[in-house]
């Protein structure tokens, strides 16, 4: 059985734990984030007939100093850093994060544009767009709320992730 | 001088290395190659040697080998299963009495456990603890009875926190093994990154984590960890132990550990170094010695109070029976009697009061009256043997008079004066005595000479007394029956009874009595013959009363005929007696007046 590290990123509030509890059904209690910075929770999917195994690290996001646990990037498979479409300044605190991670891991990134069932107060520039698609494998708009595009969003990364694995295989 | 020996060592080979260089050269792959064929001939000859060698040295073959030969096996297993029947057939036999036997005793012991914990103090107390402990009484008891046992144990890639492989002494709780080993690596970086870095610049390491009976041992390494979760104190061997698995993994494992893509596949065969670790020690508690001393108390216990109620029924139905027996006494009769105990006996009786008194009954069989709680009601009892008892009791008043029982039927024989005669009768006729069923007083004379010192009045009275008993006799005929039957002959028997004694009294009282014996009929029929019919029945009536020793000339007999009054006519097939009398001084008046 494959099983892939994933670490969920973002400012505080944009839904990174509401987004994994969509997903979910863990066994620890949030008190466990607050005080170490950090949930594990766990799904298995199911993908071209393989299973594999995500273990969601839920990073608690902080806005003060834009920083987080980078310690919990270690031996990560993808991240995903999550903005909120309603605070156009969770994306500029989600950027930072990015870059910040990106300096401790070199994993495939995706961007979760969150709380897509709110009227959104931003917009990508097509040029933003096109500069960001650099920066992340893939991009969703994605609702806690109501689910949208969560299931997609984990089931398309799970796919990346064994499509990078089976190319490795084939250059090694 | 060291140094010239030195020397002189060093050059000879460094000698040789020129020569070698100089035969062979660039040339050296002509070296490997000739060796490269022979090399199946080298192997073969020290393969084995080499085997036993490794082995000895640091035991890595056994681990090389074990999965080799559990695929080896599966693989016969699925493909030519047929061949390893025949090798394990002369096995099985034993091998299932083995597995058996050891499923018996195992079974023994748990239920001897399973009593010792339900039923003991201790085990009542141990259930209150873990139920205080939020802990379940299962793993409360292990705590208690082992030093300590691992429960489960981990390998965890150290990078990613991922899970690799993991064994648990019971499948409870598997389920969330990844997640704990995510969780735990997470704790770990928090603990090494939150703390100083010690001297050599590492980063501080979790090593255990401990509640009051439960213990996670860590193993870090470079590339991964082992962590034992425990019950109990976990002594240096386990650590020990554990580190040298984490080494051993460390060893086979070091390409996949360091190419660990996520996949777990290649870390199956970890498990049988991981099940090393799955230690456990018992407390010590003389085992070998110890009786199940409860379960014997328990059966012996039982085994008392069995005999105890076996021997207290038996007792109880023995005292039923014996005081059963009080029933076969006349005038007696148990309603109902009920044994409770030895000494809580109830007992519901009638008794007919000249019968025997019931506790002078209990003491003459030697019962304890104390224990017993009598109900007593009385009643009249018509049993032979209280009849004779009354009897016996009513005729001692009468001394005169003897009595004989022929069968049920008492008969009387002596002289008695009438009113004593009355009494007597009337006594034993209260006490069950009727001359229809078991009295006869044939030979019973009546005499008059105590009748002399009875009053005037007194034998007025009885005298007007049997004149209407006398009157109220009658005889039933059938129809045109003129005979008589034994039953008239009894109520004869009476009215010559009546008349003899009226004619004592008579004589007293100075009366002149005459018997009047009056026939009549149905109207069915000539008015002639019925007349004629009437004659008849009332002059077979007087000569019946005359055989019985009635005299002739103090009777007269008339033929009514046919009585018409509507109500009777149909059915007046009667003998009817009345009794005449004149007093004589009355009569002795009447003529003086009329003089």
């Amino acid at each position: 059985m494959i099983q892939k590290k994933i670490c969920l990123l973002g400012a505080s509030s944009v839904g990174k734990t509401s987004l994994v509890k969509q997903f979910v059904e863990g066994i620890f209690s949030e008190k466990y984030q607050t005080t170490i910075g950090v949930k594990v929770d766990k799904k298995a999917l199911i993908v071209d007939d393989e299973k594999i195994n995500f273990m969601l690290w839920d990073i608690e996001g902080n806005d003060r100093y834009n920083v987080f646990e980078e310690r919990y990037l270690r031996g990560a498979a993808g991240l995903i850093i999550v903005v909120d479409q309603t605070r156009a300044s969770s994306l500029i605190e989600g950027l930072d994060i990015h870059t910040l991670a990106k300096q401790v891991t070199s994993c495939p990134a995706i961007l979760a544009i969150n709380k897509s069932d709110l009227p959104s107060t931003w917009h990508l520039s097509s040029q933003e767009q096109e500069a960001y698609n650099d920066l992340f494998s893939l991009q969703f708009n994605t609702s806690a709320k109501t689910g949208a595009q969560v299931e997609n969003m984990f089931l398309a990364l799970a796919e990346l992730l064994l499509k990078d694995k089976r190319n490795d295989v084939t250059t090694k | 001088m060291a140094t010239d020996t030195t020397k002189e060592q060093s050059e000879p080979s460094q000698q040789i290395k020129q020569v070698r260089n100089i035969i062979l050269g660039e040339q050296n792959h002509l070296v490997t190659e000739s060796i490269k064929k022979e090399a199946r001939t080298i192997v073969t000859d020290v393969v084995t040697e080499a085997l036993h060698d490794r082995q000895k040295q640091d035991s890595s073959v056994n681990r090389i080998l074990q999965p080799l030969i559990e695929d080896s096996v599966q693989d016969s297993v699925t493909h030519n299963s047929e061949r390893l029947i025949t090798s394990l057939y002369p096995l099985v036999g034993s091998l299932v009495r083995k597995s058996v036997a050891a499923f018996l005793s195992d079974f023994i012991e748990k239920t001897n456990q399973l009593l010792e914990n339900s039923l003991t103090i201790t085990g009542l107390k141990w259930r209150l603890k873990a139920w205080q402990s939020g802990v379940s009484f299962a793993q409360y008891a292990a705590s208690q009875t082992f030093v300590y046992r691992v429960e489960h144990v981990f390998l965890i890639h150290r990078e990613t926190g991922l899970l690799l492989n993991e064994i648990a002494l019971t499948e409870h709780g598997k389920s969330d093994a990844d997640m704990v080993s995510s969780m735990l690596s997470a704790i770990n970086d928090f603990v090494g990154d939150s703390f100083l870095a010690n001297d050599e610049g590492q980063k501080e390491q979790l090593q255990n984590v401990r509640t009051d009976n439960f213990n996670l041992l860590i193993k870090p390494g470079p590339s991964a960890l082992v962590v034992a979760a425990v019950i109990g104190n976990p002594p240096q061997q386990l650590s020990n132990q554990l580190q040298v698995t984490l080494e051993n993994i460390h060893h086979l494992y070091v390409d996949e550990l360091n190419n660990f893509d996520g996949d777990d596949q290649h870390f199956t065969n970890a498990e049988n170094l991981l099940r090393d670790c799955l230690l456990s020690e018992h407390k010590e508690e003389n085992d070998n010695e110890r009786k199940p001393w409860l379960a014997i108390g328990v059966l012996f216990i039982v085994f008392i109070y069995a005999g105890f109620q076996i021997f207290n029924w038996s007792r109880s139905q023995q005292l039923h029976d014996e005081l059963i027996q009080l029933e076969n006494e006349p005038g007696i009769i148990i309603r109902k009697l009920t044994v409770n105990n030895i000494d809580e006996i109830e007992i519901d009786v009638l008794r007919d009061p000249s019968a025997i008194v019931i506790t002078q009954w209990l003491e003459n069989h030697d019962f304890n009256i104390e224990n017993i709680s009598i109900l007593e009601r009385n009643y009249h009892s018509l049993s032979p043997q209280i009849l004779s008892l009354r009897a016996e009791k009513i005729l001692s008043t009468f001394p005169k008079v003897s009595s004989t029982w022929q069968g049920n039927t008492l008969s009387l024989a002596g002289k008695l004066s009438a009113i004593n005669s009355e009494q007597l009768l009337s006594k034993l006729a209260v006490a069950g005595f009727s001359e229809e069923l078991n009295l006869n007083t044939e030979n019973l004379q009546l005499i008059s000479s105590q009748a002399i010192t009875t009053s005037k009045q007194i034998k007025q009275q009885i005298f007007e007394d049997l004149i209407s008993r006398v009157s109220s006799t009658q005889l039933n005929f059938p129809v045109a029956g003129e005979k008589i039957t034994t039953k008239m002959q009894v109520s004869l028997a009476h009215v010559f009874q009546y008349i003899h004694q009226l004619e004592l009294l008579a004589d007293e009282l100075e009366i002149d009595i005459g018997l009047l014996v009056i026939g009549c009929s149905d109207n069915t029929g000539s008015k002639t013959a019925n007349k004629a019919l009437s004659v008849k029945r009332a002059s077979n009536t007087a000569q019946a009363l005359i055989n019985k020793g009635l005299s002739k000339d103090k009777i007269f007999t008339a033929g009514l005929g046919q009585i018409d009054i509507k109500a009777i006519k149909n059915t007046a097939r009667k003998v009817m007696f009345n009794v005449i009398y004149i007093n004589k001084p009355d009569i002795d008046n009447i003529e003086q007046s009329t003089q």
